[in-house]
């Protein structure tokens, strides 16, 4: 009996999953622990080890891996409660950090405050300035020293930064990517008054073009990493005491996980682990349901995400942002608007209704909830148009108070449209589908891809009240909520029977045509660096893959585009094919014609992931087929709005555990599940597979 | 002198009203249009799901644009834009990029519409091309606009619009600007709207009648298709929407969007009180070789829910390139008024442009005939354009309790432009324009500082190239790019800062590189700051000849100030057209935003927080801000307020009764900016000592004390000398209050200059200030 865990520790809870070979899963949730995240997992898997009837020590001691996803380095970041950093530059560039190539006032900013111009800021800075040491060193763009490291300035600013008490020091040299010897000599230097000091080398986090992305994450990988390794330490001495004895991954923004041990080098590649939890998952299930194409959507409290993954892999990018600071971090790709279920419905100075992008969150909450919340939420437009039962909402866990939401739909909407409250709320509910729908098409079409080509996966609290909403207009092959086994912990899902991913990188800036000698030469350094890695984490892989790639642009645009390189010695032939490929990718993303190709083209940076596959393979339990009819499932009717077409109809709701595989209901329905509501409106129909999830389609 | 020339009246465009255009048009043009019933009848979700949708499409026509540009000037600094307007033109939604060229396009498919529909006709399937300012569709000749009717079952439905900066499109000099500018036939020739798209097809001969003139047509080709393809986005995205709703629904929620923005704007108007502002902006040198200064100066008065924009008194149009036309004018303005008025409106200047109006003088610097020079316009005098609105418009909010959050100082006085040329690394040729200066200092709040290297006042959405993306594709080495310590306008909310590159030639087979600089603000900084607050850096540009900079390369010490490079200083003029030799090192220095506020009135903690961020020095601190600071860089508030009182008297001058002590608010005061209330009785007064100031009828500042002195006075982000660059003299004025000495207005301006920053309220009833701006 072989377990394999999932964690993933988020802002409120810290769910769990389990499952085994044999298809024996179980989930779990406990209160995530912020002063201690070590003992919200604990608490998890205790609480995990109860459902499966065995002991905590039982349960670990059958467990060969545990992988786990937190939002806890992120949060540092967000909040700015990361270690203190001191930082080391080219002498004449340490100002690049606070000038933010001029974007740190908006990037990633929505379009609304983007317009706000006069009250656009740039965020605190990374670090004070007393904490940023310019070197006299100088390489330049071909990695040529120019002036040699000045090691006496070197010791006396790693001596002053020491007695200013910093947890780590980071170091980010002009073009160290090229030549990293002067920071790695400044480790040295560093290590041998501070041997124990964190130290965050440019050349070694991200050894990208472009400084100002790469200080950021070279930064921003000091700030996390101390904490991360002190953390993982502990709960791995914590799981040892429980009688653990496989291995703690960790989960990366890559999607792919890294053992504990190795982490907090990389630590800034874990942050945004949980963002990806859910792409994962969809990953995983879509192993099971034959998909490989998925939008994934995730609509929680107080965001909608978005992301795609494409012939079974998620849809990555190469950069992030992170509190409006750009970071060199491949990261899976996703996309977010303020427009979960609590984004606030309010109506602007002309008289128009608007959802969104500003949040009630979990405090004070939708009206509904009754703790003060005050401003009408999407989900009390759900609740007044019948699709949640205020008696039933997450199982029943949480009375819900339609008097209050029809009170602030009238007060905040309706009386002032001169509307009635129903139609108010349906108008917000048609809003915020048709704002979920217009990004949903944007992140898919501005990848260069076409939504009719994929199945798009609803999950989070809200997702599937929504989803045929704003699904229908796309035009999607499918649309999937995962419910049965998964459903309470999709991410903690997602999470377990994640692979190992590495990715090692580096930039050689240089123009077409590269010899294929360099080309070769780089790749086979980044497989040797990788292998080694991989080594490192002590796991039987079953097998390994390397996949290569070259981000390349036309000499005179700013995009790359991360263009596939085959794995094997490439000829002179084999680098203009790659140009080729480039150029097909660029026309199916940019369209036809696009592109100044007489400019030439420039190879940026080359890249490696390896993946390196777990020696076991997790199954989801298989439900019987149904032997009742679907109408011994119905636990009442009600009238409910679903759709703006159809109006308001009544509706028959469906207890989602007396459901099973091969059952089909037509809309207009309503399906209540422990952790969600589906809507089915008219024209509608729901199939629950054989894995408890519940399919739509649309006549 | 110029002279207008005959035959050139048809292109000199004034947007025309909607019946006017109507009366213009062939009835086998027929139009699509819907009643205000239809209007009437949008319910809000429909409007709202459209309204979005429409936004989605700008956004993804500037996506189309950005991708497949291959110009620095789109893809970093965000010149262009796109919109799609109504069947007669009116903007209703336009992109978040360069909002300076809302006030162009529009006045282009309006022309076209006058102008061309007979012949050669406007049918499904056309794009049109224009590059003429005159017409509109862009500034200078630099911004290309390809516009497209959009036609749905024969009837002419609406427009799309793109339109982008191009690198060259002719002219004497690379690039298209040149210092050596006499007139618009040593610019590239303005194009006037052509059918450069008919019935789906690319005509051909059009098009290389276009790009003949282009030292890079082939750029130039690349950037037309990036124009199309945005205009075929748009068109494919409004055919699926009106599929869905209807052409009908989808006109109604136009229309009500352009209602919609002018309806908040008004409203916003109405809100803030009856006055008149006053504002004026210098520009030093037309040309290479000038020494004039030449001003914009602009009237503004705000009546009811209209801005009226007076420009008498504006110079002449001048020889050089540095006019703009009635579209660039308008264009200075409209982008303000989006920036800082329309933050929390829609973008939709159609409607905007309803509540307001434009008075000015043909053959003006911002008004300027044809055969004119205008080559920099949009940096020219557009820029200084939006110098003088944002002086009145920010002033305007300063009186509105909430509104006074938008009111921003001015930012980043004007572009400077650093253009390079010669042979790279790679022994091909380049021509470039850094986009360095892209990180410029943001105005002052009403309540914050400005944003440090946050931007420009006409891009919301603008970014510099990483230093080693530069050096990778020039053959540059940077001795450093930092921010400019006290570069800001000081004030009790500090202007942002402007920044610095300095760099010298790396990797070159030629060892010497062309350089073009233009960029005024260097004898008057531009950046002016408000209610006191003090001017943002001159520009500041120089060339290190013959410096020791090679020499230092292998050594041990990397050089922080040009004064360790040895050499002479070349101070590079406004206009200049030069080389960078093998020693040589330049520097360049381009411009933060205005302060706000008396500097002495800054909380002394922020003071210390900015000598410890390096953004203020110690000097300055201590000078400018009266902020004295302990060994370990903690404020001696002791010291501090002495030092405050001893600066105050100085500006008195001797011998001077003690600045009067600071006073509570009385009831019935009404605050105008950070220094000056209205009293029950409606005079001017002090708001720190209750010193009435004169009648609010008139000028703010007739009853102030003024002090004159060296443009250094103002502080040490004022550098170089005047004289250099122009003939007049130019000195530091500040206008204190007579009783506490708190400085009311600081500016760097030409001695013999009259008062123009000036403010006056209306009467509530017939303001006759107003009545006499419309007269002229």
């Amino acid at each position: 009996m072989q377990f394999i865990l999932g964690i993933d520790i988020g802002g409120t809870f810290t769910d769990a999953f389990a499952t085994d070979e044999q298809a024996r899963v179980a989930s779990a949730k406990a209160p995530s622990t912020p002063d201690d995240y070590a003992r919200g997992v604990i608490d998890a898997i205790d609480e995990l080890a109860a459902r499966l009837q065995i002991s905590t020590e039982s349960l670990l001691r059958s467990t060969s891996y545990i992988c786990h996803g937190t939002t806890a380095s992120l949060n540092s970041l967000v909040t700015g409660t990361g270690a203190t950093v001191g930082f080391m530059t080219t002498c004449g560039h340490g100002d690049s950090i606070v000038i933010m190539n001029g974007e740190g006032r908006y990037a990633g900013l929505g379009p609304e405050q983007i317009q706000d111009f006069t009250r656009t800021n740039k965020p605190p800075p990374l670090v004070r300035k007393r904490l940023v040491k310019e070197i006299d060193e100088r390489v330049d763009y071909k990695g040529a020293e120019l002036l040699p490291l000045n090691e006496e300035v070197t010791r006396a600013a790693v001596k002053e930064l020491i007695d200013e008490g910093v947890a780590a020091i980071a170091v980010s040299l002009l073009w160290s990517f090229r030549n990293p010897s002067h920071e790695n000599r400044i480790r040295d230097l560093i290590h041998e008054v501070a041997p124990d000091l964190y130290v965050s080398l440019s050349s070694e986090v991200c050894p990208r073009i472009r400084e100002y992305p790469r200080s950021v994450t070279t930064i921003m990988n000091g700030q996390v990493g101390p904490a991360l390794r002190a953390y993982l330490r502990s709960l791995e001495a914590e799981l040892k005491r429980r009688e653990f004895g496989g291995v703690l991954l960790i989960m990366q923004g890559s999607g792919g996980t890294i053992s504990a041990d190795t982490a907090p080098r990389q630590a800034i590649s874990t942050i945004g682990s949980v963002l990806v939890g859910g792409v994962v998952g969809s990953v995983n299930l879509g192993e099971s349901l034959g998909h490989k194409n998925i939008i994934s959507t995730d609509m929680g409290g107080t965001t909608f995400l978005v992301g795609m993954v494409v012939d079974g892999k998620p849809v990555t990018a190469t950069t992030t942002i992170i509190n409006q600071y750009t970071l060199n971090l491949p990261m899976v790709r996703v996309a977010a608007i303020g427009s979960g279920g609590g984004a606030i419905a309010w109506i602007d100075q002309g008289g128009n209704l608007k959802v969104g992008p500003r949040s009630a969150g979990a405090a004070p909450g939708p009206a509904c909830y009754g703790t003060g919340g005050t401003e009408p939420t999407i989900t009390d437009a759900d609740l007044v148009l019948g699709i949640l039962n205020p008696d039933f909402f997450l199982g029943g866990r949480k009375q819900l108070r339609r008097d209050l939401s029809e009170q602030v739909i009238r007060d905040k909407i309706a009386t002032p449209l001169k509307m009635s409250v129903e139609a108010a709320a349906a108008t917000i509910y048609s809003i915020a589908n048709a704002q979920a729908s217009d990004l949903v098409r944007k992140v898919v079409v501005s990848a260069g891809y076409d939504p009719r080509d994929f199945a798009l996966y609803s999950f989070g609290g809200a997702g599937p009240v929504h989803c045929a909403g704003y699904a229908a207009d796309l035009g999607v092959a499918s649309v999937v909520v995962p419910l049965g086994s998964t459903a309470a912990a999709f991410s903690a899902f997602g999470l377990a029977a994640s692979n190992v991913g590495l990715t090692a990188e580096v930039s050689r800036p240089q123009n077409f045509p590269v010899p294929a000698e360099v080309v070769n030469r780089t790749f086979e350094e980044l497989e040797t660096r990788l292998r080694a890695d991989l080594e490192e984490q002590r796991i039987p892989f079953s097998r390994v893959t390397m996949a290569r790639e070259i981000d390349i642009r036309y000499t005179l645009q700013l995009a790359e585009v991360s263009t596939p390189v085959k794995s094997d010695k490439l000829s002179e032939d084999d680098i203009h094919g790659i140009s080729d490929s480039f150029e097909e990718l660029y026309t199916k993303l940019y369209g036809k014609g696009t592109g100044y190709r007489e400019a030439g083209l420039q190879f940026i940076t080359y890249r490696v992931y390896a993946v390196g596959y777990l020696p076991f393979k997790p199954a989801l339990p298989a439900l019987p087929k149904a032997s009742h009819a679907v109408e011994s499932a119905i636990k009442g009717r009600r009238r409910a709005f679903l759709d703006m077409t159809a109006g308001w109809t009544e509706t028959t709701v469906y207890d989602y555990e007396k459901l099973t595989f091969g059952h089909e209901i037509n809309g207009p329905a309503i399906v209540e599940a422990p952790t969600t509501t589906v809507a089915v409106p008219p024209r509608a129909a729901a199939i629950i597979d054989r894995f408890g999830n519940l399919v739509l389609q649309f006549k | 002198m110029i002279q207008t020339i005959a035959g050139s009246e048809k292109f000199a465009y004034r947007p025309s009203s909607r019946a006017e255009i109507l009366k213009k048009v062939p009835a086998k043009l027929r139009l699509h249009s819907v009643d205000r019933q239809q209007v009437a009848e949008l319910d809000p979700l429909t409007y709202e799901v459209i309204r979005h949708r429409l936004w989605a499409i700008t956004e993804e026509m500037g996506e189309a644009i950005k991708r497949m540009s291959g110009s620095v000037v789109v893809t970093d600094c965000n010149d262009f834009d796109c919109a799609v307007m109504d069947e007669l033109g009116d903007e209703v939604q336009v992109g978040l990029y360069n909002a300076q060229l809302c006030a162009s396009m529009d006045m282009a498919v309006k022309w076209t519409l006058e102008n061309r529909a007979t012949n050669p006709g406007i049918a499904e399937g056309d794009m049109f091309l224009c590059n003429d300012p005159w017409v509109g569709g862009g500034l200078h000749q630099n911004d290309a606009s390809l516009f497209a009717p959009f036609f749905w079952e024969g009837e002419l439905l609406g427009w799309t619009c793109a339109v982008a900066h191009q690198v060259d499109v002719g002219g004497v000099s690379p690039g298209s600007w040149t210092p050596r500018s006499e007139n618009v036939f040593w610019e590239s020739l303005p194009t006037p709207p052509i059918k450069l798209v008919e019935r789906y097809q690319l005509r051909s001969d059009i098009e290389d009648a276009f790009l003949r003139r282009s030292r890079m047509p082939k750029l130039l080709a690349l950037d037309l298709r990036a124009m199309m393809g945005a205009n075929n986005v748009a068109q494919e995205r409004l055919t699926v929407l009106i599929r869905k709703y209807s052409a009908a629904i989808v006109k109604a929620v136009m229309y009500r969007v352009m209602d919609d923005a002018e309806e908040r704007l008004r409203a916003k108007l109405r809100s803030l009180p009856d006055g008149t502002w006053h504002s004026v902006s210098y520009q030093d040198q037309a040309k290479s070789g000038d020494r004039g200064l030449y001003k914009v100066v602009l009237a503004m008065t705000k009546r009811g829910d209209r801005l009226i924009f007076d420009f008498h008194g504006t110079d002449p149009q001048v020889v050089g390139m540095i006019n703009c036309t009635y579209a660039g004018m308008r264009a200075g303005v409209l982008a303000i008024v989006m920036m800082w008025l329309c933050g929390d409106i829609p973008w939709a200047p159609g409607g905007i442009e309803r509540c307001l109006e434009f008075i000015s003088e043909d053959g003006t610097l911002n008004n300027c005939n044809f055969p004119s020079g205008i080559s920099k316009a949009s940096v020219g005098s557009t820029w200084a354009t939006h110098n003088v609105a944002i002086e009145c418009i920010a002033a305007m909010l300063d009186m509105h309790p909430t509104h006074r959050e938008n009111a921003m100082s001015i930012c980043t006085g004007t572009w400077d432009l650093i253009l390079l040329s010669g042979v790279d690394q790679h022994d091909n040729g380049f021509v470039t324009m850094l986009c360095d200066p892209m990180a410029g200092g943001l105005g002052a709040r009403t309540d914050q500082d400005g944003v440090d290297t946050g931007g420009g006042p006409c891009i919301p959405m603008g970014r510099a190239a990483d230093v080693e993306m530069n050096e990778f594709q020039f053959p540059i080495l940077y001795l450093w790019r930092r921010e400019e310590v006290d570069s800001g306008g000081p004030g009790r909310f500090r202007g942002g800062l402007g920044a610095s590159s300095c760099f010298m030639i790396h990797d070159s087979s030629l060892r010497s590189m062309g350089l073009v600089v233009s960029s005024s603000g260097k004898a008057v900084p531009l950046a002016c700051g408000a209610s006191g607050g003090y001017p943002a850096n001159t520009s500041y540009d120089v060339a290190v000849r013959n410096s020791k900079m090679r020499q230092l390369l292998g050594g041990r010490r990397w050089p922080r100030e040009l004064e360790e490079l040895g050499g002479a200083f070349d101070h590079l003029p406004p206009e200049c057209d030069t080389q960078i030799g093998w020693d040589d090192v330049y520097y360049t220095n381009w411009q933060g935003g205005g302060g706000y506020g008396d500097p002495l009135l800054r909380d002394p903690e922020r003071v210390a927080w900015d000598v410890a961020e390096r953004k203020v020095s110690r000097e300055a601190a201590r000078n400018l801000y009266g902020t004295a600071l302990d060994d370990r860089g903690q404020v001696a508030a002791d010291a501090t307020l002495e030092l405050r009182r001893q600066l105050l008297m100085r500006r008195a001058g001797s011998p001077a009764k003690p600045p009067r002590a600071a006073r509570a608010a009385e009831p019935g005061w009404s605050r105008i900016d950070d220094n000056v209330v209205t009293d029950a009785d409606g005079r001017w007064c002090c708001a720190h000592c209750g010193t009435a100031l004169g009648d609010s009828g008139r000028s703010n500042l007739d009853g102030a004390l003024i002090r004159r002195g060296h443009p250094s006075e103002a502080g040490p982000q004022i550098r170089g000398e005047p004289h250099r660059f122009v003939d007049q003299h130019i000195i530091f004025r500040q206008s204190c209050c007579p009783g506490c000495y708190v400085a009311l207005l600081t500016e760097i301006v030409p001695e013999d200059e009259t008062q123009y920053r000036t403010k006056t309220l209306s009467p509530p009833q017939e303001s006759g200030a107003a009545a006499a701006v419309r007269k002229g």
